[in-house]
């Protein structure tokens, strides 16, 4: 079987901007190294408020609150033209207020690292009740609250962080150990952070698809944190972690890595699980990033502009045998697309090698993809901060190379640029943004007969681990089940069928 | 040998932009000699 089907997927915000304040890298280094700066005085006048973060256009465009041709069509600068009518909820997801996400950061904690106060702790677990997802089980998991004066003495006296509401400490993240900085506060709470997300992502993903958590067979996590001690800084294993929380209990999992690229190398492992037969279904998923809330906001600062990084992105797809109708949209696993370590990293190269390489192979050419969907950030976040519109970018490129492969006309550029580039609408959280999020808008679009064919393509910066000084990139299609693949062995019927067909084939041109 | 010709250069990439070995490939030829060269991601 080359094809393997997407059941459902979903898309959430957890929106963090207390977090980001204390524990986003830039302000926590900044903190670390000057103190309380000029900066850091001034961040707090920057931030959203929840409700301000709910009506922001492109939120609403990555848990589907609003379908993409209403994105696209939606005022610009979105700064100045919040949306009226937005909700919390949309049909991808949900975006989440902090305190309720500090409630889920308990309950996803079982080594008691997460200490938060007694009325903060009942306050949030009633509203935690009324989320539609949200079981009396997950729940009950929120244990051990505690008095303010015993967190402030563990804040004070034991290297726990401490974690705010409305400007005071509710709560704080014990520190793991006191040598082993894999196992410190700030780590931890990065990884269970990280963790609640995925368990939310989930958790919206079983109820999207009609499936119980029993029903699912195996998890793969793919975001950008290290779960690990001093013997094996990334050990893992989120996904599994994860898959207990949600109640999967026949599921296991793994986590596969790549930064930005780690989705598309996970669904394209995950797809291929299945595709194998050696799993009957799986999911894939990943959390936030606390460290890269607020990554830009000296820039926003500086340019009196909303620090708008104040959410963490956090995603799951759900991966079935490929059925052979038109419920599910399918990942084509032969056109893949691969950055390869001899390809260079020339951008024209790196675009061919994930763009044209894998469509060229199967007979197709760029105007065959209706959209492509590389990286999707925010442009209202990178441009103030001088990384360009990302999405525009890429899709500039993908268009100047349909042009050097003759595929389309010079003139045309701006054309096809518009038809087939995706505006950004996904936060700057690394993985999330690259090309995942559109894959649920693909999928809507190719049930509902809008578009045929979606390039998804994710690139990962693997040059940040001073490992190697190679980018890495991967890509698939998405498109309609063309029916009838639905088993991955080839029955004794089939062979038969082959065989009789090549013998005729051969008497008739004996004849 | 063009106006780059025994210069020092430091060369600043960007993955989604031009990255940094690319730079170096394209100016092997020009006869400066590139002291650092780094690509960064800012998304």
């Amino acid at each position: 079987m080359s094809s393997v089907g997407i059941k459902g997927y979903a898309y959430c915000l957890n929106h963090a901007p207390e977090l980001g304040l204390h524990y986003g890298s830039t302000p926590f280094t900044e903190r670390e190294a000057k103190g309380d700066s000029d900066f850091l005085k001034a961040l707090p006048k920057y931030i959203q408020t929840y409700e301000k973060a709910m009506q922001y256009a492109p939120n609403q465009a990555y848990i589907g609150g609003i379908s993409y041709e209403e994105f696209e069509a939606a005022q610009t600068p979105w700064i100045k033209n919040y949306l009226s009518d937005a909700n919390r909820y949309g049909r991808y997801g949900e975006i989440m207020p902090e305190d309720e996400f500090l409630g889920l950061l308990a309950i996803c904690d079982v080594f008691d690292l997460i200490w938060l106060e007694k009325d903060f702790a009942g306050n949030v677990k009633a509203r935690l009740l009324k989320d539609p997802v949200m079981t009396e089980s997950i729940v009950a998991r929120l244990k051990g609250a505690h008095d303010l004066p015993e967190i402030e003495a563990e804040i004070r006296d034991k290297k726990g962080r401490a974690l705010y509401s409305d400007g005071k400490v509710v709560g704080c993240v014990r520190n793991g150990h006191e040598i082993d900085d894999c196992l410190f506060a700030y780590v931890l709470l990065e990884n269970l952070a990280c963790k609640a997300g995925g368990v939310l992502a989930l958790l919206h993903l079983m109820k999207n698809s009609n499936v119980k958590p029993e029903e699912i067979d195996f998890v793969i996590e793919c975001s950008e944190e290290g779960a690990g001690d001093m013997n094996q800084r990334a050990g893992g294993n989120f996904a599994k972690a994860v898959a207990e929380i949600a109640g999967c209990v026949n599921a296991s999992g793994c986590d596969v890595r790549g930064f930005c690229a780690g989705p598309v190398n996970a669904i394209i492992a995950g797809a291929s699980q299945v595709a194998a037969g050696a799993r009957k279904n799986c999911v894939i998923l990943a959390g936030g990033a606390v460290p890269k809330l607020f990554m830009n906001s000296r820039d926003h600062v500086k340019k009196e502009l909303p620090a708008l990084e104040d959410c963490l992105g956090n995603f799951a797809l759900l991966l079935v045998p490929d059925d052979g109708t038109e419920k599910n949209p399918v990942i084509r696993l032969d056109a893949l697309g691969k950055h390869s370590v001899g390809a260079g990293s020339a951008p024209q190269a790196i675009t061919s090698a994930l763009i044209h390489d894998p469509l060229s192979a199967q007979g197709l050419t760029f105007s065959d993809v209706d959209k492509f969907a590389a990286e999707l950030q925010i442009p209202e976040i990178t441009l103030p901060a001088g990384a360009g519109d990302v999405p525009h970018a890429n899709i500039k490129m993908t268009a100047a190379l349909a042009v050097m492969k003759k595929a389309i006309e010079k003139s045309g550029m701006d054309d096809f640029i518009k038809k087939h580039g995706v505006i950004g609408f996904a936060h700057t959280q690394g993985h999330i943004p690259s090309g995942v999020p559109f894959i649920g808008i693909a999928c809507d679009h190719i049930r509902a007969g809008t578009m045929k064919r979606v390039m998804i393509i994710g690139k990962g910066s693997l040059f940040l681990a001073r490992l190697t000084n190679l980018a890495d990139g991967g890509s698939f299609l998405i498109e309609p089940s063309k029916g009838g693949a639905s088993t991955g062995a080839v029955s004794k019927e089939d062979v038969k069928s082959l065989i009789l067909e090549a013998l005729s084939e051969i008497a008739g041109r004996l004849n | 040998m063009g106006k780059l010709a025994g210069k020092k250069l430091l060369l600043l990439g960007e993955r989604d932009g031009v990255p940094g070995p690319a730079m170096e490939a394209c100016l092997k030829d020009s006869g400066a000699e590139v002291l650092f060269s780094v690509t960064e991601c800012f998304v």
